[in-house]
């Protein structure tokens, strides 16, 4: 196992994936314009057509989550950074460590798979949703399922053209893995102290890190969930269909434990990897505490949905929720603070 | 001493939602003035973070967001014995709590006074919590069943315990033990508020050995 091979595997993944995503790419470019056509014509062979192609489109996300844990599998398979005896030795005594080498355990849903992650979990909430309710029924219903079709093609192309997994993948990761063989290939210690002293933190605290693999995920599922919500809070802005509130209330349900649950685990996580650094009241999380108050103010207001001027006020409270959360998410790429840094 | 309250429980329970609203809504515009005041700053002076700077923001922040958590506390219900005084009680038990709030934050200063507030909502939400769950008591509730009313117990204690962790134990050895304690509280209060009929199919399931009925 070596350097070479995770190259080899590396090329595989772009190799295979990239048909993949551009599939994706076309169906949901398909898919989107198929639903605006049913939401003006109220066609129901188009709103069977848009089924069908939301249930591809599902099927080849699920396709490529699989090679992306390949590859994350070949990552742990074929990396190993090997300490030089007198390295191990150093570790040993300065981090307490005994171990002589050490392997990445990369989560499924870092650098530009996290886009990737939130549109899969949007397509399997959407045909868990198609499933329990029967769209097609009534005119309304019929353009509410439209409505997220559009999201889930949105959240496809947005995919493709911003954060595509399979075009160059791991761009960050790669960059410190060649880092890391360039260091070993040169026979001075101090170097190769250097490029380890910045991998080892990265990898205990970062992409092995077990609230890695809970943080991330939970507050994405919560994404996904909460896009549902906000579909739902768009129509009940205008019909005052029952339906329209129970599926926003039952995503936000899911959506809200989660992230109730994600940002909890996300406080211990930052308490040991961050200690002694720089992130109370970071704008990431300044923008996670405004999501999470919003969300709540939210589940309040629904709790009197049959008062006057509740239902308005609830939906536009949910969408603004939406809006937070949007903004919350792009807060890592446009502003700065520790989550800018770590990602 | 019985004050009471000349507002029908429905009206009363309503304008406390909007009010608790309006509290959240302000404590997310202290967030996004945080958001545009660390992000300014960082653009005027790169390395804010390393000076005094940064000290000062994570004050400044602290006592802008303890009002509203104390509001929060107050509209919440979470400091006054709701659920086991009568309603008629409520504005007695929650303005003489607050009076003491206020004396301690006189004698002392703001940060002991919530850490007071938070400490008497601990004993406060415990007690229904202990209460609620042996089925003992006649507390009141908005919604009805067991699991709703346990789990809604378990949210509020998980929250008050949250709060008093970060206002009051942050340098203590025991604040990530708290920490997660207040975080398993607050999970199985939300799983139960949210999904009552599913735990009790889970329990009953259990309960049967396994046997689906």
């Amino acid at each position: 196992m070596s350097y070479q091979e995770y190259l080899a595997a590396r090329d595989t993944v772009t190799t295979i994936g990239q048909p993949v995503i551009s599939v994706i790419f076309i169906i949901s470019l398909a898919l989107g314009i198929i639903a605006i056509y049913q939401m003006l014509s109220n066609d129901s062979r188009a709103f069977r057509l848009a089924s069908q192609l939301r249930e591809m489109d599902t099927a080849l996300l699920v396709i490529g989550f699989i090679i992306i844990a390949w590859f994350h599998l070949r990552i742990y398979q074929t990396i190993e950074l090997v300490y030089p005896p007198e390295l191990a030795n150093y570790m040993g005594s300065t981090m307490g460590t005994s171990a002589t080498s050490l392997r990445f355990v990369v989560p499924l849903w870092i650098e530009t798979e996290k886009l990737y992650f939130w549109t899969l979990c949007l397509s399997i909430f959407l045909a868990v949703t198609n499933y329990r309710y029967d769209f097609i029924k009534t005119k309304i219903t019929a353009l509410f399922s439209s409505a997220m079709n559009i999201m889930l093609a949105a959240f496809g192309l947005l995919t493709y053209y911003t954060s595509n997994p399979f075009i160059e993948p791991l761009p960050g990761l790669h960059s410190e893995i060649t880092g890391w063989y360039q260091a070993a290939s040169v026979s001075d210690p101090n170097v190769l102290y250097g490029a380890l002293y910045q991998l080892y933190f990265r990898i205990i605290y970062y992409y092995n890190s077990e609230y890695m693999w809970t943080h991330p995920p939970m507050l994405f599922i919560a994404y996904a969930s909460l896009v549902v919500t906000f579909v739902g809070c768009v129509f009940m802005l205008f019909r005052r269909e029952k339906i329209f509130d129970r599926i926003s209330y039952n995503h936000a349900k899911v959506g809200y434990l989660l992230l109730t649950v994600g940002m909890l685990i996300g406080y211990p996580w930052a308490v040991v990897a961050w200690e002694g650094k720089d992130w109370w009241w970071d704008p990431k999380i300044n923008g996670s505490i405004m999501m999470w108050v919003l969300y709540s103010a939210y589940l309040h207001t629904r709790i009197y949905l049959k008062r006057r001027n509740m239902w308005q006020a609830t939906a536009v409270l949910g969408i603004i929720c939406f809006m937070s959360l949007v903004f919350t998410y792009l807060l890592t790429y446009i502003a700065p603070g520790i989550h800018a840094i770590t990602q | 001493m019985t004050l009471e309250l000349n507002i029908k429980p429905k009206t009363y329970d309503f304008y406390l939602m909007i009010l608790t609203s309006a509290v959240l809504a302000v404590i997310g515009l202290v967030c996004l003035y945080g958001i545009g005041y660390y992000t300014y700053t960082n653009e005027i002076t790169p390395e804010w973070t390393q000076t005094k700077m940064y000290g000062d923001y994570i004050d400044s922040m602290n006592h802008l967001i303890y009002p509203f958590v104390v509001l929060l506390l107050v509209v919440l219900g979470l400091c006054i014995p709701k659920r086991i005084v009568p309603r008629q009680l409520l504005l007695a038990a929650g303005t003489g709590i607050l009076a003491a709030t206020f004396l301690v934050a006189l004698i002392t200063n703001i940060s002991t006074s919530l850490a007071f507030l938070l400490a008497v909502s601990i004993v406060v939400q415990a007690a229904v919590m202990v209460l609620t769950i042996l089925g003992r008591g006649r507390l009141t509730y908005e919604r009805e069943g067991y699991f709703v009313q346990a789990g809604s117990s378990m949210l509020h204690l998980g929250t008050v315990i949250f709060v008093f962790d970060f206002v009051s134990m942050r340098t203590s050895e025991l604040h990530l033990g708290v920490f997660w304690v207040a975080t398993i509280l607050i999970t199985m209060g939300t799983v139960l508020s949210f999904y009552p009929g599913e735990a009790g199919s889970i329990l009953r399931f259990l309960r049967s050995g396994g046997r689906s009925s």
